[in-house]
């Protein structure tokens, strides 16, 4: 496929068992260094779907406390990626459906049109900041699934484990994620 | 629904690889007799890759440190209540073994001074211990 080059391959994909099995002893070192290493994509995936980096930043902490809580429960035949980003949707979700005004998968959901600040955005070639403005008003659960697949490189069956859903839902969400954002884009005359 | 709407609904899907080998098939086959859906696949494929190349935001510096931190307050509150568990079980055996001795030995009025009086002493002492833990945990919190 078209974007698969451009996933980052630098970012780990597999925890190797023996720093799971550090883990599980409590080593300051290891947890330290499985911290360090996920930080960016674990942060990342949280700015994405709640927007606000003092949530992100809770999510984070809370995240990783419930990793040494639940450790013995993880199964080391399942990719520790999987399990981890598990435990971040759940901490996420929780927070998202306390927020009244979120929106978690709104079925008639229309992306704003596009103001002056986004045109001089594009002049200034900021496509970046256009799309990920346009990502942010898709609703959180269609955010969660794009960064899943785009941002985080995982197959069908990993984002299906992470969220809890069938395939075909993930299916869904991403197809309906990537429609409202390219009709975004052509209306901005940018794609 | 005509091929081309089918196929139509499965080019975001194709360019996100999501599809599978048949349906992926599919939309090859249709998309090269097809100025319109071919220009639709293109445009969902730049789109992934952008969204692939997204800039990330960056965590700030003090997270690791911070949540590093706190995990090991947490693993330490765990040690802590393990040892705790293990401290409170072993006196409740050694509490009922000497009451045991006590009894067989010198008398039942003696194992039961001893009961009581090892009683008394456990609860003020679990008490002094629940004080100097929680009052540990508010200076570690402070810091």
């Amino acid at each position: 496929m078209i974007y698969e080059a451009a996933i980052d391959e630098s970012f780990p994909v597999a925890e190797p068992p023996t720093q799971v099995a550090r883990l599980r002893s409590g080593d300051p070192a290891a947890v330290a260094e499985a911290v360090g290493q996920y930080q960016q994509r674990l942060y990342r995936y949280f700015v994405r779907l709640v927007r606000d980096q003092a949530s992100a930043d809770d999510l984070f902490q809370q995240t990783w406390l419930n990793v040494v809580r639940q450790l013995h429960r993880y199964d080391a035949a399942r990719s520790f990626d999987t399990w981890l980003f598990a435990i971040a949707h759940n901490a996420a979700m929780d927070l998202l459906r306390r927020r009244p005004a979120e929106s978690l998968e709104d079925h008639e959901f229309a992306l704003s049109a596009p103001g002056q600040d986004a045109f001089s955005a594009v002049l200034a070639g900021e496509r970046a900041a256009i799309l990920a403005g346009a990502m942010a008003e898709l609703p959180a659960l269609y955010r969660e699934a794009l960064t899943l697949r785009f941002e985080e490189g995982m197959k069908l069956e990993e984002i299906a484990e992470v969220t809890g859903t069938p395939l075909s839902t993930v299916k869904s969400r991403v197809r309906r994620g990537l429609e409202a954002m390219k009709q975004r884009l052509c209306k901005e005359d940018i794609l | 629904m005509s091929d081309h709407e089918s196929v139509r609904a499965l080019l975001a899907l194709s360019a996100a690889g999501l599809l599978d080998p048949d349906e992926e098939r599919l939309v090859r086959e249709h998309v090269c007799h097809c100025v319109s859906c071919a220009s639709e696949l293109e445009a969902y494929g730049s789109l992934s890759l952008e969204l692939s190349n997204m800039p990330a935001p960056q965590a700030p510096v003090y997270l690791v440190s911070r949540t590093v931190a706190m995990v090991a307050a947490e693993a330490d509150r765990r040690q802590g209540a393990v040892l705790a568990g293990g401290a409170a079980v072993f006196a409740c055996v050694f509490v009922l073994l000497v009451g045991q001795m006590l009894r067989t030995m010198v008398s039942e009025d003696a194992a039961l001074v001893w009961l009581v009086w090892a009683s008394i002493s456990s609860v003020l002492g679990a008490a002094c211990a629940l004080v100097l833990a929680s009052r540990r945990r508010l200076e570690r919190s402070i810091v």
